[in-house]
């Protein structure tokens, strides 16, 4: 089941760039929240925050606070005990090539030291179930790499191994944004599917993917958080000029 | 003039060189081939015969009495050599490059590789001189005693340590050759692996031990294959630092890790000159001869290390373990 997230006065810093000035929102459990804005408004800053990979670019760095569910982020946890709870997608998919199909699936629960076989069998063809791509690769699982997919199955397949280890939140950063609209809508019927059961957090330039998946939609604008709110208050009524501006295209 | 036509003969320069040297190496040394059959690979006795007597006749053969070649113990001391140095240069460069791509704050990254790029470029000449100066006194005085003692039960590491010329110090010096090699290639081929890939062992809760190894190292396996080969040909080959801390081994093999030993390569060098005073010629054909079986056997480890990489491929999946 997914938790919600409770984000204060969040700061990130690139060297001395200030890519992200006090964001606080709070992200409710087992729902979509779609954060939008234009290339650069820190909006996939705020997501690797999450997870605490934005600190492993070189010279970054972040303030303030992070709960997830009852887990300090910041505080007195590990980046690889968050990142283990935590499911996390890509703009480009990034299936690991010298691994098989059922390797890639498997994997974050053979790196937790999970070693039952049969267990691990199950859970791959539920991982994959979930994401949709079972029915076109069961037959290949342990003989084709990750690689030698098409470019949406490697995204579903990165969805599935993200969603193996059973992860309280999803974070996705722009997950359809290098793929074709068939593909995309794939993902998008997936996204549905998935948030009964987890939170997700998705960010995407594109506002039509927003509010066709988020029940809650945020808007960044150079490193701020310029309006949260329900992603049908967004995108009919914003309380903000800026946002406004945004979502009826006069700009970004 | 088309484009085709100017670079072909170009690009074949290469090719028709190599097959020119084979076809003369082949020629040269075939009436040694013939006299000295196949005990010259089986047998240690290189022996140029009375070189102060007539020549003789011997099996249709004009040569100085007594003269008999075999190199088996060239052979063994060169494939030993090689296989000292590229299983510790192996470790050891992939552990450097590991270091290099990732250890290090990026600002030192240049400056480290360019030592590393430094090291391969010394002249042969001075790793032996080195070796012969700084690191056979250490050797032999305090490192082969240690280690004969401590060591004693690894079959080969017992016995006498010898005066510190021989086969482990001709691998050590090999190994720092070959070393550089692997660790630039690696490196290249590990910072070049997509930020992606890296990114998505992290976020699935990998330590950067483990993205590393069981990740990035994967998918740079067929690169590591590649740079082997090339440090196995250049140890096979390297002439003159073995010559100096080799110890010059004539007619026995080494009894264990310690002996002295010649090289195929450091034997020609050592030999050409007596060779030469030999008026039959048939030395001077048998050295030739040993240069053949060295183009051999580099072709036979190339051929093998290809294959290793043929069916390293993709579609043949390897382990990917995280343990």
């Amino acid at each position: 089941m997914g938790v919600g997230i409770e984000v204060k006065d969040l700061n990130a810093w690139y060297g001395a760039n200030h890519t992200l000035h006090d964001i606080t929102l709070n992200i409710p459990a087992n729902q979509c929240t779609a954060l939008i804005g234009p290339s650069g408004c820190g909006k996939s800053t705020f997501v690797r925050c999450l997870n605490r990979m934005h600190e492993t670019t070189p010279g970054a760095k972040v303030t303030g606070s992070v709960r997830i569910g009852d887990v300090d982020v910041y505080n007195g946890s590990s980046p690889v005990e968050i990142r283990r709870r935590i499911g996390m997608v890509f703009q480009r998919p990034n299936p690991f090539p010298t691994m098989s199909i059922y390797d890639n699936v498997s994997a974050g629960l053979r790196l937790n030291g999970f070693r039952n076989r049969k267990a691990l069998d199950e859970i791959v063809e539920r991982s994959l179930k979930q994401a949709a791509l079972w029915d076109e690769v069961k037959n290949d699982l342990k003989k084709k790499s990750g690689a030698s997919l098409s470019g949406g199955q490697q995204q579903r397949l990165c969805i599935a191994r993200a969603l193996a280890v059973d992860p309280e939140v999803m974070l996705m950063d722009e997950p359809a944004s290098a793929l074709d609209p068939v593909s995309t809508s794939k993902i998008e019927d997936l996204i549905f599917e998935l948030k009964s059961q987890y939170t997700i957090v998705i960010v995407t330039h594109n506002m039509q993917q927003a509010a066709r998946v988020a029940e809650r939609t945020g808007f960044f604008l150079n490193g701020r958080l310029v309006e949260f709110d329900s992603t049908h208050k967004i995108f009919t009524n914003p309380s903000d000029k800026r946002t406004e501006d945004y979502i009826t295209g006069r700009f970004g | 003039m088309s484009f085709k036509n100017i670079l072909a003969p170009i690009a074949s320069i290469v090719g028709v060189t190599l097959i020119g040297i084979v076809i003369f190496l082949g020629v040269y040394s075939w009436p040694a081939v013939k006299f000295n059959g196949f005990s010259f690979v089986v047998k240690n006795d290189w022996n140029l015969g009375n070189l102060y007597a007539n020549p003789v006749m011997h099996r249709g053969h004009l040569i100085m009495p007594g003269a008999q070649y075999g190199i088996l113990f060239l052979i063994v001391a060169t494939l030993l050599s090689t296989l000292i140095a590229v299983v510790l240069a192996v470790p050891l460069g992939v552990g450097s490059a590991i270091f290099l791509s990732d250890g290090v704050p990026a600002v030192l990254r240049p400056w480290l590789s360019f030592f590393v790029e430094l090291l391969a470029a010394v002249p042969s000449v001075v790793y032996g001189l080195w070796g012969y100066a700084a690191v056979i006194p250490l050797l032999s005085h305090t490192v082969f005693p240690w280690m004969a003692k401590h060591l004693a039960f690894i079959p080969f590491f017992a016995g006498d340590t010898g005066s510190g010329y021989g086969l482990l110090t001709s691998g050590f010096v090999l190994t720092l050759m070959i070393v550089p090699l692997i660790t630039s290639t690696m490196r290249d081929a590990l910072i070049s692996q997509p930020r992606g890939l890296r990114e998505a062992a992290l976020a699935l809760g990998a330590t950067r031990f483990e993205t590393m190894w069981s990740v990035i190292l994967p998918s740079t396996r067929r690169v590591l294959i590649a740079s082997s080969i090339l440090a196995t040909g250049r140890a096979l080959g390297e002439t003159m630092a073995v010559l100096m801390v080799g110890g010059g081994a004539l007619n026995y093999l080494p009894n264990n890790i310690y002996a002295p030993i010649t090289t195929m390569a450091a034997f020609i060098v050592s030999q050409l000159d007596s060779a030469l005073e030999d008026p039959t010629g048939m030395a001077v054909r048998s050295l030739a001869e040993v240069a053949l079986v060295l183009c051999v056997i580099s072709v036979i480890v190339n051929g093998a290390a290809r294959l290793m990489l043929y069916f390293s491929g993709y579609q043949r999946l390897g382990g990917g373990g995280w343990a």
